[in-house]
């Protein structure tokens, strides 16, 4: 038995048959150099590595090819050599190192795969050979996909599975000495693999992050910022997303409100770039910070002696009261930071455990978490949240006054002056409302009746507050308006509530299942206080209109939105190509193939442009002769070229090179010999009502013509 | 299977694949891994991208399948006439690229069907008629050839296979290899025993024309038939009447026995016919046994190639 398995692996590591397929081999060092070019674009190989590898995998083909037929037989033992080398400094990587998350292992699993994909290249002189290095692009593949956030990584996966699938073909032709794939085959093939994965990818579950690594969390090129646990406004903290404007550089915009204050009266230009890719179980409002101390015109914190705790436990931190929360859900949220944000840890509500590339995070009262370091471009942090939304039943059903905890009523009560109209209005609408959960319903229908949504609204003058601008003048704001509207009406009628800023989730992109969360996604919203149920979001601004609303022009915006976010440079290429591709076939396909056709076209082109075209079952040469007729040529040189171009297209006696050039250019000069055909002349209308030529007149009748049997003599007759 | 020239498909086999392990294998490796890699990242692009790859990968392992189960093999006519261990070309047409392997009769391995042929190498013209070359061990009567079809299309990741059964439009005879004839019986004239050494003679009234054949002398050669015919031709005269050389032939049970028996047959025949012997050929063939007279090589081989052993008498009870 030992004998006989010893016996089959001898027989399935003999060498094979030496491939002399140069499609197929071009074929897998194009997947091998797409797999490296994909993981230098994930940032997994640096650009060195990257240029080095590729110019060792195409030398290492090229060289397996030269010496397919006799491999040299000292390649192996180096190769085997520089395998194992890099294989000793895969885990020296690891050693010595805390594995922080994956992608502590992806970056240096994607370096060591591409050296033995270089190693692998230098001996492939068999097909078994080149098919195990496209399998091994598939892994290079797997690894740049696991880092990938965006749908531009397409690019890659579509000109690695162009090269992957132009290979399988060419493996086939090379195994069956010559097969091919007809275009029908072709056809059904791509039906199948579209089928097929479709199908796996309806039946397999969504990807989900295995608890056995740490989540991800990557600092990007975030640095320390100089006041811990500050943002800005907090004297030298420079680290915050700038307001921008259509003119500016970037064009991105950033939200004010991710500060130590928020200006309802200003927005900033917030633009469709993404800010942040989310991946999450579920959409939701990802809380940036909270607010609750409000002076007519911006929201601030007040300070308060537990404002901000430090957490030093480093990854994962607990975050206080996130871990004391019951709920039977939970949510994982992991946040890629495209572009430079503040150093708020966004989440969604309750928010029990931070996996942040830290060592330590700052957890404020107002339930926000902020980051010590800048995150900029590439910073990662994950967040579990608690999911725990009560019905509307049982917040109908929440304890009174007396559970107060902490002080919430005396903090989140207060306004800098008596409302009075607010107060009345907000009573008004209220009066028929027992509980505080439709109480909040009440006003927040009624804005939803009573106000517009607009961005382009004019500022508040000196003094004038925002409330009372937005409810008894104008009646238009965004969600800042609105949600501070909401807010104070609560307050004055003695519901404790505070201001919410952070993010909405943006568009889901369902291939890399991420949320692209935009600039102009920033929001405000309102949490309301349920005693025994905490914090509750309440966002107002969902049920206000738009100021200028038209189906028109709602159509027409997600259309354009839908039409900027597609890929317009890599679709115009490839139509571009097709339509390219298309012409010049359809223009070769015109193209006369032989010296006779060329010469018969020409025969043609001069008959039609002397209106004269040839009729269909009409042969050359009775055209011709139509022509010289036309032409009034006796001699009859269309027939005789006529002649020629026959003799050469049914008998195959092709004139020499130079006499058919000079046929054709004969051709072309006689083009205008033929004359144009003239119409003929229309006759005009006689006085009763005949066609009659001209000059002659109308035959007159002064009686019937007679009728054949009837007896009558007829003129002429004879008697 | 569709044939032509009355090549009729009569039955084929299950559709099987050619040593599945390593390429299943192989996929299932690369596909789990994949899914560790998605499970392990949670990344979206990496189930995508696994999705398509899955898609090629299954595609590519269970087309061909469905592409041999399809597969058009068109055998365009068939020799009448074989002889046992020398080839036999057949022409054939596939719709596809397929290798074909002769199995009854035996044969080597083939592609045939439409393929890309390279500028500058010599070959058949794509897509047009190939033939296959079957190689015969034994003599027969051959109604059907058996042969086992196989693909790889579109990818060429596993190999599947299928043996169909092709009924061919007239049966194929194999004949016997030509044998060391046995003592062959002494002539009426030739009172001393050696005919054999004698020269062949001609008298009579001349009957026509016969290609040489070696011992015919040169003055027989008919030079105007030769300049005709473009090959050696000489005068073929009445011969004396002879008395007919029966053959009897029995063959034994064992195939390879019989073999040896039926070339020497048939050596033995051919032997006599060329010495312009009447012979006449008794053999036992499945319908019964076959007396009749053999004038040339053909016909004896034929005879032969359907001779079979006697069958055993049936014992009394």
């Amino acid at each position: 038995m030992a004998v006989t398995i010893l016996d089959a692996v001898r027989r399935a590591n003999r060498p094979g048959p030496p491939e002399h397929s140069v499609t197929l081999r071009v074929a897998c060092a194009g997947a091998v150099v797409a797999g490296i070019a994909a993981c230098r674009a994930e940032g997994e190989l640096s650009w060195t590595v990257a240029g080095a590898t590729t110019v060792l995998v195409v030398a290492g083909m090229g060289l397996s090819y030269a010496t397919r037929r006799r491999p040299l037989p000292w390649v192996k033992p180096i190769l085997a050599g520089a395998a194992l080398v890099a294989f000793v400094w895969f885990f020296r990587q690891l050693t010595g190192h805390t594995v922080y998350d994956v992608s502590t292992v992806e970056d240096p699993l994607a370096v060591l795969f591409v050296w033995v994909q270089v190693a692998h290249a230098f001996d492939v002189p068999a097909r078994r050979d080149l098919a195990f290095s496209l399998a091994g692009s598939a892994s290079l593949m797997a690894v740049a996909a696991a880092q990938a956030i965006d749908i531009g990584f397409g690019v890659y996966v579509l000109c690695w599975l162009a090269f992957g699938i132009v290979g399988l073909l060419a493996m086939w032709s090379s195994a069956s000495e010559g097969g091919r794939v007809g275009a029908a085959g072709l056809v059904a093939t791509s039906v199948a693999v579209l089928v097929t994965a479709t199908a796996v990818l309806v039946v397999l579950p969504a990807p989900h992050v295995a608890g056995k690594i740490d989540y991800p969390a990557n600092a990007g090129p975030g640095a320390p910022l100089p006041v811990p646990g500050g943002l800005a406004g907090d004297g030298r903290v420079t680290q915050l997303a700038q307001p921008g404007s259509p003119a500016g550089p970037s064009r991105v915009g950033g939200y004010l409100g991710f500060a130590n204050h928020l200006d309802t009266a200003l927005r900033g230009a917030l633009g469709d770039t993404v800010v942040m890719r989310v991946r999450a179980e579920r959409p939701s409002y990802w809380v940036g910070e909270t607010f609750d101390d409000w002076d007519g015109a911006d929201w601030t914190v007040a300070p308060s002696p537990d404002a901000s705790q430090q957490l030093t436990s480093g990854s994962p931190f607990v975050i206080p009261g996130g871990a004391g929360a019951s709920g039977a859900d939970s949510d994982l949220q992991t946040f890629y930071v495209v572009q430079s944000s503040p150093n708020l840890v966004f989440h969604a509500d309750t928010a029990r455990e931070v996996w942040f590339p830290a060592r330590d995070l700052y957890a404020s009262a107002g339930d926000a978490i902020v980051s010590p370091i800048a995150l900029g471009p590439g910073a990662i942090y994950t967040v579990q949240s608690v999911v725990d939304t009560p019905s509307p039943t049982q917040l109908r059903g929440t304890a009174g006054p007396a559970d107060d905890p902490a002080g919430v009523r005396g903090r989140y009560l207060e306004l800098p002056h008596a409302y009075a109209r607010a107060e009345a209005l907000a009573l008004s609408v209220t009066a028929r409302s027992p509980d505080t959960y439709d109480k909040v319903q009440d006003l927040i229908a009624w804005i939803g009746a009573h106000t517009r949504y607009s961005t382009d609204i004019p500022p508040l003058a000196p003094g004038q507050d925002t409330v009372d601008e937005f409810l008894f003048g104008n009646r238009t704001g965004f969600c800042e308006q609105i949600s501070t509207a909401l807010a104070v009406m609560l307050r004055s009628i003695g519901i404790p509530v505070r201001e919410a800023v952070g993010y909405v989730p943006g568009p889901y992109d369902p291939i890399t299942d991420l949320y692209d969360i935009q600039a102009r996604d920033a929001h405000a919203w309102v949490q309301v206080w349920f005693p025994g149920y905490g914090w509750q979001s309440f966002d107002p601004t969902a049920v206000v209109p738009l100021a200028n609303p038209s189906p028109g022009s709602t159509i027409a915006h997600e259309a354009a939105h839908i039409l900027g976010s597609l890929p317009w440079v890599p679709i115009g290429a490839v139509l571009g190509v097709v339509l390219v591709a298309a012409v010049v076939r359809r223009r070769r396909a015109r193209r006369p193939r032989t010296w006779a056709e060329r010469a018969a076209r020409s025969i043609e082109t001069a008959g039609r442009r002397a209106g004269r075209p040839r009729a269909d079952g009409e042969t050359l040469s009775e055209y011709a002769a139509a022509l010289d007729a036309a032409a009034g040529d006796r001699s009859g040189t269309w027939r005789t070229m006529a002649a020629v171009v026959e003799a050469s297209a049914y008998g195959g006696h092709d004139p020499a090179p130079e006499e058919a050039r000079r046929l054709l250019a004969s051709l072309r000069a006689m083009r205008g010999t033929v004359p144009r055909r003239r119409r003929r002349a229309q006759a005009p209308i006689g006085a009763a009502g005949e066609l009659t030529p001209v000059g002659r007149p109308a035959p007159r009748r002064s009686s019937p013509p007679p009728r054949a049997g009837d007896g009558s003599p007829s003129a002429g007759a004879a008697g | 299977m569709t044939g032509r020239a009355g090549a009729r498909p009569r039955r084929s086999g299950r559709v099987r694949p050619v040593r599945p392990v390593v390429p299943l294998v192989s996929c299932v490796a690369v596909l789990l891994g994949w899914g560790l890699v998605a499970h392990n990242s949670g990344a979206g692009w990496v189930q995508a991208v696994g999705d398509v790859v899955a898609g090629v990968l299954a595609v590519g392992l269970v087309a061909p399948a469905v592409v041999v189960r399809r597969a058009t093999l068109a055998v365009l006519g068939v020799p009448a006439d074989g002889t046992a261990g020398l080839p036999l070309e057949v022409p054939v047409k596939a719709g596809t690229r397929l290798r074909v392997r002769p199995l009854d009769p035996p044969g080597p391995e083939a592609f045939v069907g439409p393929h890309h042929v390279p500028a500058g190498t010599a070959g058949g013209e794509p897509g047009g008629t190939e033939y296959l070359t079957l190689l015969p061990a034994r003599r027969g009567v051959y109604p059907a050839i058996t042969l086992e079809i196989a693909t790889a299309a579109p990818f060429g990741l596993l190999w599947w296979r299928r043996a169909v059964v092709v009924e061919l439009s007239r049966q194929l005879y194999v004949r016997p290899r030509l044998g060391r004839p046995v003592a062959l019986p002494v002539g009426r004239h030739d009172t001393a025993g050696d005919g054999d050494l004698r020269a062949p003679v001609q008298v009579g009234e001349p009957r026509g024309m016969r290609p040489y054949r070696p011992g015919d002398l040169r003055r027989w050669v008919h030079w105007p038939g030769t300049a005709h015919s473009g090959e050696l031709m000489v005068r073929d005269m009445e011969g004396p009447t002879a008395e007919p050389v029966t053959v009897e032939v029995r063959l034994p049970a064992e195939p390879e026995a019989a073999e040896r028996a039926a070339e020497r047959a048939l050596g033995t025949v051919v032997a006599l016919v060329d010495r312009g012997t009447p012979v006449v050929l008794a053999t036992t063939e499945p319908d019964g046994p076959n007396v009749g007279a053999v004038g040339d090589r053909r016909t004896a081989g034929r005879r032969l190639a359907r001779a079979v052993a006697e069958p055993e008498p049936t014992p009394w009870r």
